[in-house]
């Protein structure tokens, strides 16, 4: 049995009463690229935070590696690199200082892959970081946090202030680190990037997490829109009745339902009824993300 | 054992240092090269006759005219310690509290680093801090043999060290200070505050006969404020200004260790 890169069980910390995290879950396997979306506040950065040894927990259990993130700090770190939501670099210094100090205290002695990350990300490493844009910065903390080529990469809203290109160039970092059997924990507001890149998926609102599930399986239930068109007005009553089926509208011999798993015993109600016209609509999983957001924690969206 | 913490903070620091060192080194020079139009000059004396509490107030005592009581009325019972203290009570409350403010400190503490070794690279260099402005001082004073100006060997060296000393046990304090509360104001104003009153008490004990007593409660007193520059630094004096400095940076090793980092 394959042993998780990442396990956090029952993980609590609070500031005050309404901030912070509770009771949160997950695990995530060698070579995934797992997600972690949530509105603003959620707590993504309050988990990703714990799980660096950052914060101190109120209650829970974490292992990295099978190690004490707090206890094994030092072992753990080695093999994580990590770019923080809000990247805060010192302003004084050259980025290429930045890389050098950093590369020295994690005793990196192979430059290659940190040059070769400069050169693909176009990083400017000669001028101090305050006079550089967010993207800019950002840049520096992507080759901060790969160029050591760490078995777990957690990225906290990775790609802030990138353009498209750069983007797409990240998109296809990842694919190379996981295809390197490495693995990514990625927080992201970014859906269509989170749909393009990631294998299994928690969100978190208010502090717990909500679903945890792939991208596949969140798509299967994810509802989809039907609608028929009929020479006649036909009754609701026998497509209500069906299994994961909701009438949501029907007049004039037009009816359009909500489907979530299999459409097979819709379209067989439906084809005795001899149906003139139908569309589809497929599964919008932003929609499906934005519901799960707005949804209370515990509850299905 | 390699130490990119502190060299990382000394490169960020170098500026203020090379300024306060640059800044004290010609004030040192004023001073002592003014001492031979004030050695004669026996009125000076009156200022500290009596045992005046506002004299007291500025740390001066005693006759003003002899090399040591200029030295210690116009350095080393106020300004020098005062610069010193700037320095080491402003990184102290910036390198853990302050860096943690600005996000900085995370970047480190995500690093293959345990927080120990953070704590104790940051103590090296805040203690680095007050070395320089010092050493300077020290040097200059010791030029003034030029200028008629010449106090024992041991006691300029003893009270530099006192001074030292003086300086990174309240560095030490604003950075513990720092790690328990997570606040630079709350680091730098603490320790300042207390620094203060520690200097009040040390300066005014010899001319308040109630503070008297109090003086040992002052590192001031262990440092600079008993006749160290003539006599030197006395062992157990430093063994009390090494101790308390050693006590609040194994406080502050434990409260950094409970810190949650930004």
């Amino acid at each position: 049995m394959t042993t998780p890169v990442v396990v956090v069980d029952g993980l609590t910390k609070r500031f005050g009463v309404r901030r912070g995290v509770s009771n949160v879950s997950f695990e995530i396997m060698p070579g995934e690229v797992f997600g972690f979306l949530g509105p603003n506040g959620a707590g993504k950065s309050t988990t990703i935070r714990l799980l660096l040894g950052l914060y101190r927990p109120d209650a829970g259990r974490m292992q990295v590696f099978g190690l004490d993130p707090i206890g094994d700090g030092v072992a753990v770190r080695r093999r994580v690199g990590y770019l923080p939501g809000e990247l805060a670099l010192y302003p004084r210094l050259t980025g290429r200082q930045h890389l050098d100090r950093f590369a020295h205290v994690r005793g990196l002695s192979d430059l290659g892959l940190r040059d070769e990350l400069v050169e693909r990300f176009s990083a400017e490493l000669d001028r101090p970081v305050r006079a550089l844009s967010k993207g800019n910065r950002q840049k520096i903390g992507l080759v901060l946090a790969f160029m050591h080529r760490p078995d777990l990469l957690v990225l906290d809203e990775p790609t802030s202030g990138l353009d498209p290109l750069l983007q797409d160039e990240f998109q296809n970092l990842i694919r190379e680190t996981v295809a390197d059997g490495r693995t990514v924990f990625l927080s992201s507001h970014e859906l269509d990037e989170v749909q393009r890149l990631v294998d299994r998926l928690a969100i978190i609102k208010d502090g717990s997490i909500v679903v945890t599930d792939t991208v596949e399986g969140l798509r299967r239930a994810a509802p989809r829109t039907i609608q028929f068109r009929f020479a006649a007005a036909v009754d609701p009553a026998p497509f209500a009745a069906l299994d994961r089926v909701r009438v949501l509208h029907c007049a004039d011999g037009r009816i359009s339902l909500s489907v979530t798993g299999s459409v097979a015993p819709l379209l067989r109600a439906a084809a005795v009824l001899d149906p003139v016209d139908v569309t589809a609509r497929p599964a919008d999983l932003d929609e499906l993300f934005l519901s799960y957001y707005r949804a209370t924690p515990g509850d299905a969206p | 054992m390699s130490n990119d913490v502190a060299l990382l903070d000394l490169r960020l620091r170098r500026r203020s240092m090379i300024g306060y060192t640059v800044g004290m080194a010609v004030y040192a020079f004023v001073i002592v090269a003014l001492y031979p139009s004030f050695r004669n000059d026996t009125s000076l004396n009156q200022f500290t006759e009596n045992g005046s509490t506002v004299a007291a107030l500025f740390g001066a005592n005693g006759p003003l005219t002899t090399p040591a009581g200029w030295l210690n009325a116009n350095m080393y019972a106020n300004f020098v310690p005062l610069v010193v203290l700037l320095l080491t009570i402003g990184y102290g409350g910036s390198c853990l509290a302050g860096q943690d403010e600005d996000g900085t400190l995370g970047l480190v503490a995500t690093l293959p680093l345990s927080r120990r070794r953070i704590v104790l690279e940051k103590t090296a260099t805040m203690s680095l801090q007050a070395v320089p402005v010092c050493l300077v001082t020290m040097l200059c004073v010791l030029l003034g043999q030029g200028f008629d100006l010449t106090v024992p060997l041991t006691g300029l060296v003893g009270v530099t060290i006192g001074t030292v000393l003086l300086g990174i046990e309240f560095g030490a304090l604003a950075m513990l200070i720092g790690a328990v509360t997570g606040s630079r104001g709350a680091a730098v104003g603490l320790a300042s505050t207390i620094a203060a009153a520690a200097y009040l008490i040390s300066s005014l004990a010899p001319v308040v006969p109630w503070l008297h007593p109090a003086r040992f409660a002052s590192p001031f007193f262990y440092a600079v404020g008993d006749g160290q520059l003539t006599d030197g630094l006395s062992v157990p004096d430093a063994a009390v200004l090494l101790a308390v400095a050693a006590a609040l940076t194994g406080a502050c090793l434990a409260a950094f260790d409970h810190l949650d980092v930004h």
